[in-house]
């Protein structure tokens, strides 16, 4: 109820302003302090995006999210997100995974609410066009390919020009095909930019902002992460545009069409 | 952006921080995650020397892991299973229901039951193998027929095989049209 009445004020504003703005070109001052406000206002609402019913802990279940690693290669720091070992399979708690996952998904809405820049990882061959095709619906990025290092650290002189590097960085999986953490992961704690990583039992958590336990090799779990980040994410750039008064997303276009920034 | 690469210390939140604090960095200046992360930070801070807790991993048993791994000792299991099906139940998962049927009603001791869960194991899969064997013995005839025609197919392309090969090089066009079952032009009209 109150997040109702909170969402409908500034769109009767909008209603309001819309025509006046058609007469006099003095009420556009007011736009951009407007959503300051408005963002700020979101922040109080635990979930603005109502990312909570995105999914269950049956649908991790059936995507297989709660396989694990073998015990062998546990990584220590995972342990507090374990259930425990079937034979020597490692399994994940997956009301710890539903938990982590729903801020993460919080997290990700509300920096593509701010018109934040969103880039997706994944180093597993057999996911990567997946990866990339979803990205590319949400109207984000991705780099499923070998990291060349320095691309964040490095980027105004690779780029050849002042570079706006990512917002947020999604990693599906934290790995590099070898053994050893993806050096984005430590690039984008260097450039302080925040995090959302899938770990498996073999990852490495401490690095990764918002950090997701789960099976990041099953392609039925990628596809799960991958959608529901797509879809958090839309839920944010919907809800700016109908805050701003702007003509809805067209989602059928891949493409990201982004105006520059005043 | 002016800002410290060290990764190692703190984490991207008390690094930034401690710029806009310093006046290092100007409050319009500051990240758009910044505020997001105040309202909801993670769990566990994000930082490069956080402590791995010294949780013991737990194992995963159940009650009829017993009877099951007991089993599985004397019966090596032979039947293929599609990880895909969920409807059907595995030979072991039959056996544990019947076992654990058998043990609700309490009347014999655990070797007694397990022998006669096998029994009836075996009897049931008998049974459904029979039903099965007659639901498709009442199937129409198709399955013979392609099976016969399958059969004969081969038997023709190795004949014509033959007669090509012994009769030189033969045009392969004739043999294209004399020809198994499937006419290859024909798929690929359209």
């Amino acid at each position: 109820m109150l997040r109702k009445s909170l969402g409908n004020l500034p769109r009767v504003g909008q209603l309001c302003g819309l025509p006046r703005r058609l007469q006099s070109t003095q009420p556009e001052q007011k736009e951009p302090e407007d959503i300051a406000v408005i963002e700020q206002r979101i922040l109080k609402h635990p979930d603005y995006f109502q990312v909570h019913n995105l999914f269950t802990v049956r649908d991790l279940f059936n995507a297989r999210v709660h396989y694990g690693h073998k015990e062998g290669s546990l990584d220590d720091r995972m342990r507090p997100y374990l259930f425990g070992s079937r034979l020597g399979h490692l399994i994940f708690d997956l009301d710890k995974t539903a938990s982590h996952l729903r801020d993460a998904l919080n997290f990700a809405a509300h920096i593509a609410f701010r018109d934040g820049i969103i880039l997706f990882f994944n180093r597993n061959a057999l996911n990567a066009h997946l990866v990339e095709q979803k990205a590319q619906e949400a109207g984000e990025f991705s780099h499923t390919r070998f990291w060349r290092g320095g691309i964040f650290t490095n980027a105004n002189v690779q780029f050849d020009a002042v570079t706006r590097l990512p917002d947020l960085c999604i990693f599906l999986n934290t790995q590099n095909n070898v053994m050893a953490q993806h050096t984005a992961v430590r690039d984008a704690a260097k450039m302080a930019i925040p995090t959302i990583g899938i770990v498996d039992t073999n990852c490495n958590p401490n690095l990764i902002t918002y950090p997701v336990p789960g099976n990041d090799d099953s392609p039925a779990a990628v596809e799960l992460y991958c959608d529901l980040f797509k879809e958090a994410i839309l839920r944010g750039k919907r809800e700016r545009r109908q805050l701003l008064g702007l003509p809805p997303l067209d989602e059928t276009l891949p493409r990201r069409s982004r105006k520059p920034k005043k | 952006m002016a800002q410290s690469r060290l990764e190692k210390i703190g984490t991207i939140f008390t690094r930034v921080q401690g710029l806009l604090r310093g006046g290092a960095m100007r409050s319009e200046d500051k990240p758009i995650w910044y505020d997001v992360y105040a309202a909801f930070p993670p769990k566990a801070e994000p930082r490069f020397d956080r402590p791995a807790p010294e949780i013991p991993v737990r194992n995963i048993f159940y009650a009829e892991d017993v009877v099951r791994a007991k089993l599985h000792k004397q019966n090596r299991p032979q039947e293929t299973i599609n990880l895909l099906d969920h409807r059907r139940t595995t030979q072991s998962q039959h056996f544990v229901k019947i076992y654990q049927d058998l043990k609700s009603q309490g009347a014999l001791d655990e070797q007694r039951i397990y022998d006669t869960a096998l029994d009836l194991l075996a009897e049931q899969r008998q049974q459904s193998r029979l039903d099965t064997a007659a639901a498709e013995e009442n199937l129409p005839e198709l399955d013979a027929e392609v099976k016969t025609q399958l059969v004969s197919d081969f038997k023709e392309a190795a004949s014509n095989q033959q007669i090509t090969s012994s009769t030189s090089p033969a045009p392969s066009k004739a043999r294209k049209d004399t020809g198994v079952g499937i006419n290859i032009d024909s798929l690929f009209k359209d």
